[in-house]
């Protein structure tokens, strides 16, 4: 199959040709199900670029010496001096970096990917050896957001985002299962319209791409696109330009107009808004707006331009559900208020309590030495084990080479072999999983739950744990801050939840199961916490079933999940007669630690008295 | 500018063409006309061209006096290495040249041989002898180490970069080598603080912060993306249309370097500085010192000859961003408000 066989999902074959003829644009994310072509599309764009164009798919086990490059250790015990052996940064100079499921890979590693990209330049200074060189290349990587999620900031880097939806049309598919057997049926090109020259086509694009004029109303228009649609920082407006500029081209034209902006405008900005300030502007103008909603609406349907552009760029939020967060800003509830953080204090020690003693042992993040040959090499060491140190050996051995009479080849002997000591973080990740239903606003106890919330906060903060936050209301759960080490942000996202609607304690209980689940799979050291603050009035189910049943189901999963500790905190104002207890039925469930927002408070004397006596006991 | 790249020559965005961020600017450009304060944090969402204003840098930086082909930049009047100090014994005295300072960048996949040194097994393998090979802290020496997110940088890493930084020198142990050399650099880091916090003792580290966020009015956009593609179609007519206001920065720089000395601190202006510091409950004198500095700094470069109130002022705020005490989550514009009612206070 060639690339113009390749059926549907045209944004994201011009999101590739556009790459292809200025790799200015920055690269492409494609975001979508398992299965849905994304990665076929990728090695196919192979196609569109010059011969001998450098094309390298990153395995997600890499580790950094392939990566960023590193000693060769035959040619440098051969030949007595250093030798450098290239990095995979430095074969795909001028080419193509594929990653599959980049969500997959270890964060350090996309860090690393990013500053070179950034800088178009990779700088070495590993394993005794120093250099620099050029590093160019167009990011192309795939994610399924099921397996979770990219953050922000990471979104941001690629130029472009497209969103991979199945293909609906029956003649489609057709099509898909005629051209995956061509042998089987006559294929006819279409599609763009392209035929067999495309690869021609994009060099031509990339020598005339520079006389392609740009007005100053369109840098204007560009400039007020970014602006309108909080994009955070400039990258936005050079990538829509890059994009609107090689759009031109591909066409071509001589001079970019306010339509070719229009056509890349999805694919640039999909990605980049900034959510939580569109929604509360949203929020805004949807009160402002709420007699004239139906002519709106109507409006909105005339306007189909406008309404694709929506439509896009609210898919485009990414962090799972954050489509529906979106849409359901829009929709009107007359219960939906946001509350203030309360008071704010001192948490008695409460988190992580199964590994707090190794924790204080060693600062405050948990390392362990790794045992297998993951991790980052910190120091060699001089242990028998198979990762030897080529550096560290190297540099035992040499002063000897005379004495032992070295010839040609490098006399190294066991007593100079070192090893690799490695370390990985353990991660804590404390998974809040905060109760947003209308029963919370009763009496403003989301004001002092808020408060609660902000206290545990401090605590991870302190403990410098990852967190993560997780609301249910409504008819469902959705992961409000994917796992960041940012608390900051949590504050943040803490401050604007707001409060309305049933409880599907169920469904926020399962949103913290599978993000578990995902961050296992990415970093299998880590540890969980997950903190369920609600007054456990469950009352809105996700199945068929009845919300008792429901949450048995889930409550047997939690259980099972291993290094994950549960406590609950009981919102339920306790002060008044009728008091229903739910939460703590819910805490016996899944085996939760239980407090009420009273006794989270820390017990400065009994917390002392405690100190003391391990002091003297050595406890 | 041009700057060497393995023979290709590699283009840099000047410093004058980028648009806006003055305060970022402004802290870079104390740094150099005074080395002792400390360095700077830029802190700020992605691409706000925070890695493109401390590359840029280079090009207006002036030159130093140092020892002659000392890969340390020892300064022949100050703490010098092991190898200067065995060449002042057998030759009892040392010869300087005049050198440009440079701006190292520190990657974020940095091994621990190269940031400190380590055996060099090259010359091992010839001779058979132990001999030191110098790594990133001794070029930093006197020279600008920048670290582009700073916060991403692995914990080893930072606890090496803490320690010479508080010592101003570095101390190697290792195979069989014992070296000591000064390591006194000008740390610059930008960061986004969404992707992670900063360690406490690493941020008390940086003289000046600064927080940097996209521009907002769309004309100072549109002229953004002017120069971007200007730059971009022709870099080498973007630097020459460029190259005399660029020349007349550095020349700018330079004489505040020069007059630095001549501009004195009396006790009003530290009886305002303190004043400042103590009304906002900072710990220690690191603030107090600070401030005077760049505010010193900032009245040279402003070519005065007596520090001011809003050369103060300005010093405190670049100054005392990052230092305020505030509970972990109070929100940053809190902080500020409060800072920013002291110092407009003072005017009053």
């Amino acid at each position: 199959m060639r690339f113009p066989d390749f059926v549907g999902h045209e944004d994201a074959k011009l999101a590739l040709i556009l790459n292809a003829i200025d790799p200015n644009c920055g690269g492409v994310l494609f975001v979508g199900e398992r299965g849905s072509g994304k990665s076929t599309l990728s090695r196919l764009f192979k196609d569109v670029l010059p011969e001998g164009t450098p094309f390298i798919e990153l395995p997600l086990n890499i580790t950094e010496d392939v990566l960023l490059g590193g000693i060769d250790l035959e040619e440098t015990i051969q030949s007595g001096r250093k030798v450098f052996q290239h990095g995979i940064l430095d074969r795909a100079h001028s080419g193509i970096i594929y990653i599959d499921d980049v969500n997959l890979l270890s964060p350090e590693i996309i860090a690393l990917i990013l500053q070179v990209q950034g800088r178009g330049e990779n700088i070495i200074e590993r394993e005794g050896l120093t250099l620099r060189h050029t590093s160019r290349f167009i990011l192309l990587a795939s994610m399924n957001p099921e397996e979770g999620t990219l953050s922000p900031h990471l979104l941001d880097h690629f130029g472009m985002c497209v969103l991979w939806e199945r293909l609906k049309e029956t003649f489609e598919r057709i099509e898909v299962v005629k051209k995956a057997a061509p042998e089987v049926f006559v294929c006819n090109d279409k599609g763009m319209g392209i035929d067999g020259g495309l690869k021609e086509k994009v060099l031509v694009c990339r020598s005339i791409l520079k006389d392609i004029t740009l007005t100053d109303e369109i840098r204007g228009y560009i400039a007020r696109l970014c602006i309108e649609n909080y994009v955070s920082g400039h990258r936005g407006d050079l990538f829509l330009f890059y994009a609107c500029r090689a759009y031109a081209t591909f066409y071509g034209y001589k001079e970019v107009t306010k339509k070719h902006v229009d056509e890349v405008l999805p694919l640039v900005l999909l990605h980049r808004r900034r959510i939580l300030q569109q929604m509360e502007k949203e929020e805004h103008r949807h009160d402002e707006k709420k007699p004239s909603e139906q002519r709106s609406e109507k409006h909105e349907q005339n306007d189909t331009k406008t309404d694709r552009n929506d439509e896009n760029t609210s898919v485009g939020s990414m962090g799972e559900g954050l489509k529906d967060f979106e849409n359901r800003t829009r929709e009107s509830h007359p219960r939906e208020e946001v509350f203030e953080l309360g008071d704010v204090f001192k948490t008695r020690r409460i988190v992580f309590r199964k590994d707090r003693a190794d924790r204080s042992a060693s600062g405050r993040r948990t390392k362990t030495k790794s045992k297998d040959k993951g991790g980052r090499y910190v120091k060699s060491v001089m242990k028998t084990r198979n990762d030897i140190a080529i550096d560290a050996t190297l540099r035992a051995a040499a002063p000897f080479q005379k004495i032992r009479g070295r010839k040609e080849m490098l006399l190294i002997h066991d007593e100079d072999l070192r090893f690799k000591q490695r370390e990985k973080k353990m991660g804590h990740l404390a998974v809040f999983v905060v109760d947003g239903s209308g029963s919370m606003g009763a009496q403003r106890r989301m004001a002092e739950t808020k408060g609660a919330i902000q206290s545990l906060l401090m605590d991870c903060y302190q403990k410098r744990d990852m967190v993560s936050m997780i609301v249910f209301r409504k008819e469902k759960a959705e992961v409000v801050l994917p796992p960041t080490s940012s608390v900051e942000n949590a504050s943040k996202r803490l401050r604007e939840i707001p409060v309305g609607g049933k409880t599907p304690l169920a469904a926020g209980l399962l949103e913290a199961y599978k993000l578990i689940k995902r961050v296992m799979f990415k970093s299998p050291q880590t540890r969980f916490l997950v903190m369920l603050i609600t007054d456990g009035r469950a009352n809105q189910s996700i199945s068929e079933e009845p919300v008792g049943e429901e949450m048995e189901k889930i409550s047997q999963l939690l259980r099972e999940l291993r290094f994950t500790d549960y406590i609950v905190v009981d919102t339920e104002d306790k002060s008044r007669f009728i008091k229903t207890d739910f939460a703590r039925e819910v805490a016996s469930q899944i085996g939760a630690d239980y407090y009420t927002i009273d006794n989270l408070k820390a017990d400065y004397l009994s917390d002392i008295i405690k100190s003391r006596k391990t002091e003297k006991f050595g406890v | 500018m041009e700057e060497k790249d393995g023979g290709s020559l590699r283009m840099i965005f000047p410093f004058t063409a980028i648009v806006g961020q003055e305060e970022m600017k402004i802290g870079l450009i104390l740094n150099v006309i005074d080395p002792s304060i400390g360095g700077l944090l830029i802190m700020g969402e992605k691409g706000t061209a925070k890695s493109t204003a401390v590359r840029a840098l280079a090009e207006l930086l002036p030159e130093i006096e140092a020892v002659k082909e000392c890969p340390f930049n020892c300064d022949s009047d100050g703490f010098l290495c092991n190898q200067c100090r065995e060449t002042l014994g057998s030759e009892g005295h040392l010869h300087s040249e005049r050198k440009k300072m440079k701006v190292l960048e520190l990657p974020l996949g940095i091994t621990e041989d190269r940031l400190i040194g380590t055996l060099d097994i090259e010359h091992a393998l010839k001779k058979g002898e132990k001999r030191f090979e110098p790594g990133i802290l001794a070029s930093a020496n006197r020279n600008f180490l920048y670290v582009d997110e700073v916060n991403l940088l692995e914990d080893h890493i930072v606890d090496l970069l803490l320690d010479s930084a508080a010592m101003g020198v570095n101390t190697v142990e290792r195979e069989g080598i014992s070296f000591m050399h000064p390591a006194r650099f000008i740390l610059v880091g930008t960061m986004n603080p969404e992707e992670g916090d900063l360690r406490p003792q690493l941020l008390d580290r940086f003289g000046l912060c600064v927080r940097v966020v996209s521009i907002q009015d769309k004309g100072e956009r549109m002229e953004i993306l002017r120069r971007k593609a200007a730059f971009d179609s022709n870099p080498g007519d973007f630097l020459m249309a460029r190259s005399s206001e660029q020349r007349d920065l550095a020349g700018k720089i330079v004489r505040a370097k020069d007059r630095l000395n001549s501009i004195r601190i009396t006790d009003d202006i530290l009886g305002k500085i303190v004043d400042i510091t103590s009304s906002l409950n900072l710990d220690g004198h690191r603030p107090d010192i600070v401030i005077m500095k760049s505010a010193r700094a900032l009245s040279a470069f402003r070519e005065k000859d007596t520090i001011e109130q809003d050369d103060i002022k300005d010093a405190a705020s670049l100054s005392l961003s990052h230092r305020l005490k505030r509970l972990p989550f109070e929100d940053i514009g809190n902080e500020n408000k409060k800072m920013q009612s002291i110092l407009w206070g003072m005017q009053a």
